[in-house]
């Protein structure tokens, strides 16, 4: 069996005095399809951010495709930031580019800094953008300011991205917390469907627990920055997943 | 337009962006804390105007000169007859393309380094990243803050001056002299702009193993870049002006012609070239306007929810400043290959060696002392009597608008009061045309060589800036309390005093303070008058080629730029 993507161990991340997460272990598996649940406040953004390099650990060792993101040179961190795409919670288009550039801003990460500056007058690759685009189902956005889309259309620029990007592993922060329930099961499925097509490993935090107790077969529980359950969806009980939701009791430290 | 206030207030090199104020020191908290330390701070400024003056001769010296009153008479009879045949038609004409081309290139050079200058000052490109540390990130982000300061410090003048030696008469002096002190403000601004910017799509390229210069040029320009082009043309506005003053010191363009008509007192070549600033002046005080104000309703409209969209103006502007800017190098004949000639280096490193170690010179230490006292006196003279005139051509200069405006709207009234407006607006773009030291050669024909001359003819130009930017912030006043006091049944006089006047008064105090510190850098400018303190001491010492003493002037002189916007700074908080 080849290696892990994600190896947590006993990782721990604090903001000053508040911890957004605590002990983690947690191992991800090429070809897995995990959800992530939890409260609000739990430190689901927060394990994102730990998995794509943004956010560094305070405490544990984190190792993401073969490298160490705490002690690896700034190089080699980048090599494996550019293998894992993330699509978040709140879109992080800039509203001012033009979807192709929104697109291609996918391919920075193996673009030299010239093609990047060239391209924002003339398009490069626009073949691979347009088939992106195509696949989410816009192709006919191409050339659309960003803001001037829906939100909808919005997040599916933001999957073609990811597609260009050409991942191994997709992270998606709450993917369809800010659109409408019917649009949100139109996008989820989507993002379901390129990852199994592609063989790409997909982890996503999810509000929606239903969506995710459908879906996916794996389930992370997390709550106060700790991980409650991690199990096989069919192992796992209402009562677990309630318990999770529960109100902390007035006995616990805040 | 409150995108001035932004930008004047961020210029100030002491206010530290990003961090948040430090809290005033607190004996009394809450209102009668501020109310107190106000007043504290309101004695002290009393007693600085006092020393201030008295410092400056007022009342103690013979300053008027009565017998200059008739040829003062005669310079401005002169107005009326400029000299306009054709040569000289010609000479100013090509002076005046020189200025402007100087303007046009200084700004784009500090647009270059305010761009790369401003990436490398803001906290996004410092605290992107896992892995660099908290101390390091602190450490790279400080020192490159630290390494504007000194720059910025500097007026365009003693740039100018240096380059003048290292270069000799050429093209590129005016260029860099105007770049280098206008690129490291604009940095301090534009890494102001860009942390304001929404960090977030930045972090996601980031994130997806972009290089942060990539990233910096999809998440973060892009939605910067609208208020970044209209600050470049703000600058450009005063592009001008130095540009003009540069020409003074020996540069070329309209100022050096100015110069020339000057030692030999021929008033109507004088009126043609001041007329020929004026209107350059003006056209590039509206240009920036137009842009500026474009760019405010399209913050406005994103506000409002009505989305991005491309600003036409903002487009064909930039495109016409390209062409400016390409012009402008084929006319002045530009030739950046001086920049890496030897002989340019030698004169530079020759000068940097003569200069070090620096020298006291003969006053000593406490000579120094005293005229940094002088200059500052200087200073305090020119902003006071800048902010009682700015303030009183503001009101008038302010745009009459729906439900702002004070005045009874009958038929007759409101033509008063658009000549009111036209007339006032005309004055003080007059005042901010001509550059200090050319109000300053004029009171010398009524007044003799000291403070005072320098510290008016600062005062004169800093009420045409001053008005300028008091009466934008009285546009900016919020209609809606003023319409509430009206509706009561108060007169136009009443709604000045309860309305207008509070609501105004800490703007205006603000932008007082931060044209003082503007003003004590200008003190340099105003030597030519024999106005003494530090700047007429550094023109001594550069023109005796004492420059291991210039370099202890301009270290002196720094210092107190940052006491003064340190002082400012503390004023500002306690003001707000
Ligand atoms: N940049 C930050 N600074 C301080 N506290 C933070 C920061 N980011 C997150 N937190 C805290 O960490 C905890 C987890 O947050 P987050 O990961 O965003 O939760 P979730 O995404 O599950 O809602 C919260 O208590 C939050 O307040
Ligand atoms: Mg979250």
């Amino acid at each position: 069996m080849s290696s892990p993507i994600f190896a947590l161990d006993g990782v721990g991340v604090s903001y000053g005095k508040n911890t957004a997460l605590a002990r983690v272990d947690l191992t991800v598996e090429p070809g897995e399809r995990i959800a992530i649940i939890g409260p609000s406040g739990a430190g689901k953004s927060t394990l994102i951010g730990v998995l794509n390099g943004t956010v560094a650990a305070t405490s544990g060792e984190v190792t993401a495709l073969g490298c160490d993101y705490r002690r690896a040179p700034a190089r080699e961190i980048r090599k494996s930031q550019r293998r894992v795409g993330t699509i978040h919670q709140r879109f992080d288009l800039v509203e001012q580019l033009r979807t192709v550039h929104n697109v291609n801003a996918g391919r920075l990460g193996s673009w030299p800094f010239w093609k990047a500056a060239l391209s924002l007058l003339l398009p490069r690759d626009v073949q691979r953008v347009r088939a992106a685009l195509d696949r989410v189902g816009i192709g006919d956005k191409l050339h659309h300011r960003t803001g001037d889309l829906s939100g909808g259309e919005q997040q599916r620029v933001a999957i073609a991205r990811v597609l260009v990007q050409d991942p191994v592993m997709i992270l998606a922060d709450e993917p369809v917390a800010s659109i409408d329930p019917a649009r949100g099961r139109e996008i989820m499925s989507l993002l379901l469907e390129l990852s199994a097509e592609a063989g790409v490993t997909l982890l996503a935090c999810l509000h929606d627990v239903d969506m995710a107790l459908g879906s996916f077969e794996r389930v992370v529980g997390l709550r106060a920055g700790q991980i409650a359950f991690d199990k096989k969806r069919a192992d796992l009980t209402d009562d677990e997943v309630d318990a999770l939701y529960a109100f902390e009791r007035a006995t616990e430290p805040r | 337009m409150t995108t001035t206030c932004r930008w004047e207030a961020a210029e100030s090199p002491s206010a530290a962006p990003g961090t948040p104020p430090p809290p005033a020191p607190e004996r009394g908290t809450g209102a009668t804390g501020r109310s107190r330390r106000r007043r504290g701070w309101a004695l002290l400024i009393f007693a600085a105007i006092v020393v201030s003056a008295v410092a400056a001769g007022i009342g103690r010296e013979q300053v008027i000169k009565s017998e200059g009153a008739g040829s003062l008479f005669d310079f401005f009879a002169a107005a009326a007859s400029p000299r306009l045949d054709a040569d000289f038609l010609a000479l100013t004409g090509t002076a005046m393309l020189t200025t402007l081309a100087y303007a046009v290139l200084g700004t784009a050079l500090s647009l270059v380094i305010g761009l790369i200058g401003g990436i490398l000052t803001s906290q996004a490109w410092w605290e992107s990243g896992v892995r660099t540390r908290r101390g390091r990130r602190l450490a790279g982000w400080g020192l490159a803050r630290a390494v504007l300061v000194v720059p910025r410090g500097i007026h365009e003048v003693v740039w100018g001056l240096f380059f003048l030696v290292v270069f000799g008469i050429d093209p590129i002096v005016a260029v860099l002299a105007i770049g280098i002190p206008f690129g490291a403000v604009t940095a301090k601004v534009f890494s102001e702009l860009l942390d304001e910017t929404g960090r977030r799509p930045y972090t996601a390229l980031v994130a997806a193993g972009s290089s942060k210069w990539s990233a910096m040029l999809y998440g973060l320009l892009p939605p910067a870049l609208p208020d970044l082009i209209s600050y470049g043309f703000y600058r450009f506005e005063c592009a001008i002006r130095s540009a003009a003053i540069l020409g003074l010191v020996g540069a070329g363009g309209l100022g050096f012609q100015l110069a020339l008509s000057f030692q030999t007192l021929r008033y109507p070549e004088i009126w043609t070239l001041l007329f020929a600033l004026i209107l350059l002046s003006v056209a590039a005080d509206y240009w920036s306007s137009l842009v500026r104000s474009a760019r405010a309703r399209g913050r406005q409209r994103s506000r409002d929810g009505g989305g991005v969209r491309r600003d036409p103006l903002l487009t064909a502007s930039l495109v016409f400043g390209a062409v400016l800017i390409g012009l402008s190098s084929w006319w002045i004949g530009l030739d950046i290959a001086v920049l890496w000639s030897g002989k340019a280096w030698e004169f530079g490193i020759q000068l940097l060696s003569d200069a070090w170690p620096p020298s006291v010179g003969d006053t000593g230490f406490g000579g120094l002392l005293m005229l940094a006292g002088v200059t500052l006196a200087m200073s305090i003279v020119a902003i006071t009597i800048a902010f009682a005139l700015g303030a009183v051509f503001a009101v008038p200069a302010s745009t009459p608008a729906q439900g702002r405006d004070h005045i009874e709207r009958g038929a007759m009234a409101r033509i008063g009061r658009t000549t009111a407006m036209l007339a006032s607006r005309f004055v003080l773009v007059v005042l901010r045309a001509i550059p200090p030291p050319v109000w300053a050669l004029l009171l010398l024909f009524v007044m003799y060589p000291g403070i005072l001359p320098g510290a008016i003819a600062l005062a004169i130009y800093t009420t045409g800036v001053l008005g300028r930017l008091m009466a934008e912030s009285v546009d900016n006043l919020d209609a809606r309390p003023l319409r509430a006091i009206r509706s009561t049944g108060a007169s136009a006089s009443k709604v000045f005093c309860y309305g207008v006047i509070p609501a105004a008064a800490p703007r205006f105090v603000a932008y007082g303070l931060y044209r003082w510190e503007v003003t004590i850098r200008e003190t340099v400018v105003v030597g030519v008058v024999g106005a003494g303190g530090l700047g007429l001491l550094l023109q001594h010492q550069i023109s005796a080629f004492n420059y291991a003493g210039a370099l202890t002037t301009l270290a002196m002189l720094i210092l107190l730029t940052l006491v003064v916007d340190i002082t400012s700074a503390a004023i500002r908080r306690s003001v707000r």
